[in-house]
């Protein structure tokens, strides 16, 4: 078959943004689905959590699936049967049945490793920044078109929406299997398919920059999806007053401004990423390294750099959004998030800048354990913010008790100057036979 | 610098397209935030309007 990595972008690009859409789609018909049902407070939380429950455990197998069977026969089938469940949940009339069938499909959330797998095996370490970043960061907005268009389109006809992202998901599904192709060369696929066995696995998921690149990652979307939840909420109770001196006085109103923003970070840290891709990939050409400690003679050492900047700055503004917050300065607040979403957009497209080329052999594995794990960000951030007395101070202890530790270890973990993939715990027993290194870059 | 990933070469002709479409995405996003922005800072809601 005839094909272009071009195309191969957009098939895994479309795929990805489809199955963020249907991802998100349970979320934004839940005031729907709570009326229908007469949903409780606690119930309508459950269902809203339920979208991250199979993303930590999801992603590992998904990365692993790709390598050994190849991205475009797994992503089918993600796309097979999220849609597959999507047409029966619309068909469904039972709370406890339609609870289920949500969770599967938000098995969907599972793709993005998947398409991360297939883009690495497309394209040269030269622009691998912009191609991740451009498949991550227009996939990622299929969120929040899902957010913003899905009511609109459908009303409260939540069951038409699902049957229709399912219908359309078995299409794409179609489409990845025809036109898809796993790798550019066969030696490429074949390496990674080989590659994905057990103490591979355990190789990877015990090596300290893959475990740095986690928490760098936890650090950036595992933050960006946490602060998707908690947000909107933080807005309306921490800034109840400034909202209703803005003319939000029915509760319907204040929780529109708060949501706008809260969205604000969504969609920029969604948009920006691309960018974040393109910042690495500058930074490689230019062969900037200005930090100290982190390693300058690697073959991506300035990839290493860019995306210790990014957590830097991700840093520096969870202390600004508290500063702001304790201001009770809401413009002030709404200003720091603008710069903070585009932080975060900067710590997820460098991170996946980096992993294809830490691990060229196994970058599905690689990638189910970056992008897997870290998700439980999702879940720990909201729960820390949550706990503290000041409703504004949460960022700050993350900051200081998380994030400085995480960007120390990432200094740290960065810091060989020679093979930094082949240093971990159990080194010496662990390391597959007839591994290859970078210096396919 | 070293290793081959530092030389400069020219990209192939998709890279141009490619950040320009990044650069479209980067605008929609600072346009949608602005005037998403503006709205809510003058009562009348988010993107795109009603309250």
């Amino acid at each position: 078959m005839k094909t272009h990595k071009v195309e191969q972008l957009v098939i895994a690009t479309v795929g990805f943004f489809w199955c963020f859409l249907m991802w998100f789609s349970t979320a934004a018909f839940s005031p729907s689905i709570a009326n229908h049902y007469n949903l409780s407070l606690a119930a309508l939380g459950l269902l809203a959590s339920s979208a991250i429950w199979m993303a930590p455990i999801g992603r590992i197998v998904a990365g692993w699936a790709a390598d050994r069977f190849g991205a475009p026969r797994t992503f089918a089938t993600i796309l097979a049967v999220c849609g597959l469940v999507s047409i029966a949940s619309a068909y469904t009339t039972d709370y406890d049945i339609l609870f289920i069938e949500r969770v599967i499909v938000a098995i969907a959330g599972v793709s993005f490793v998947v398409g991360i797998q297939h883009v690495a095996q497309w394209f040269e370490p030269d622009e691998i920044g912009t191609a991740e970043g451009l498949y991550a960061g227009t996939g990622n907005v299929g969120a929040g078109v899902g957010a913003l268009l899905l009511p609109r389109i459908f009303g409260l006809d939540y069951q038409a929406a699902f049957l229709w992202l399912g219908v359309i998901a078995l299409g794409i599904a179609a489409w990845y299997l025809l036109r898809g192709e796993a790798a550019k060369h066969e030696k490429v696929r074949a390496t990674a398919r080989q590659s994905a066995d057990f103490r591979g696995t355990v190789f990877v998921w015990t090596r300290y920059i893959a475990i740095a690149l986690m928490l760098a990652y936890a650090m950036s979307f595992g933050l960006e999806i946490a602060m998707n939840a908690w947000l909107p909420g933080y807005f309306t109770r921490g800034f109840h007053e400034a909202i209703l001196a803005l003319g939000f006085t029915s509760i319907a109103g204040v929780q529109i401004a708060a949501g706008t923003f809260a969205a604000v970070q969504s969609f920029t840290a969604s948009l920006f990423r691309p960018f974040s891709g393109f910042m690495s990939d500058l930074f490689q050409r230019r062969g900037w390294t200005p930090l100290p400690m982190i390693a300058r003679t690697l073959p991506y050492a300035p990839r290493l750099h860019w995306l210790a900047i990014s957590l830097l700055l991700i840093t520096l503004s969870m202390v600004a959004f508290t500063v702001a917050g304790l201001m009770n300065s809401l413009p002030l607040s709404v200003m720091v998030l603008v710069a903070f979403g585009i932080f975060v957009s900067f710590g997820t497209g460098g991170t996946f800048a980096l992993v294809p080329l830490l691990f060229p052999d196994r970058p599905g594995v690689a990638a189910g354990f970056i992008g897997g794990v870290s998700t439980a960000g999702g879940i720990v951030y909201p729960l820390v913010f949550a706990h503290v007395g000041n409703i504004h101070m949460g960022y700050l202890y993350i900051a200081l008790f998380m994030f400085i530790p995480f960007t120390l270890f990432y200094f740290w973990a960065a810091r060989y100057e020679h093979h930094p993939e082949d240093h971990g715990i159990g080194e010496n027993w662990l390391k597959p036979r007839g591994e290859t290194v970078v210096e396919k870059a | 610098m070293h290793g081959n990933d530092t030389q400069v070469k020219s990209h192939e002709p998709w890279y141009k397209y490619g950040v320009a479409f990044m650069f479209f995405e980067m605008f929609i996003a600072i346009a949608v935030s602005a005037y998403s922005l503006y709205m809510a800072f003058h009562g009348l809601g988010g993107f795109p309007g009603k309250h």
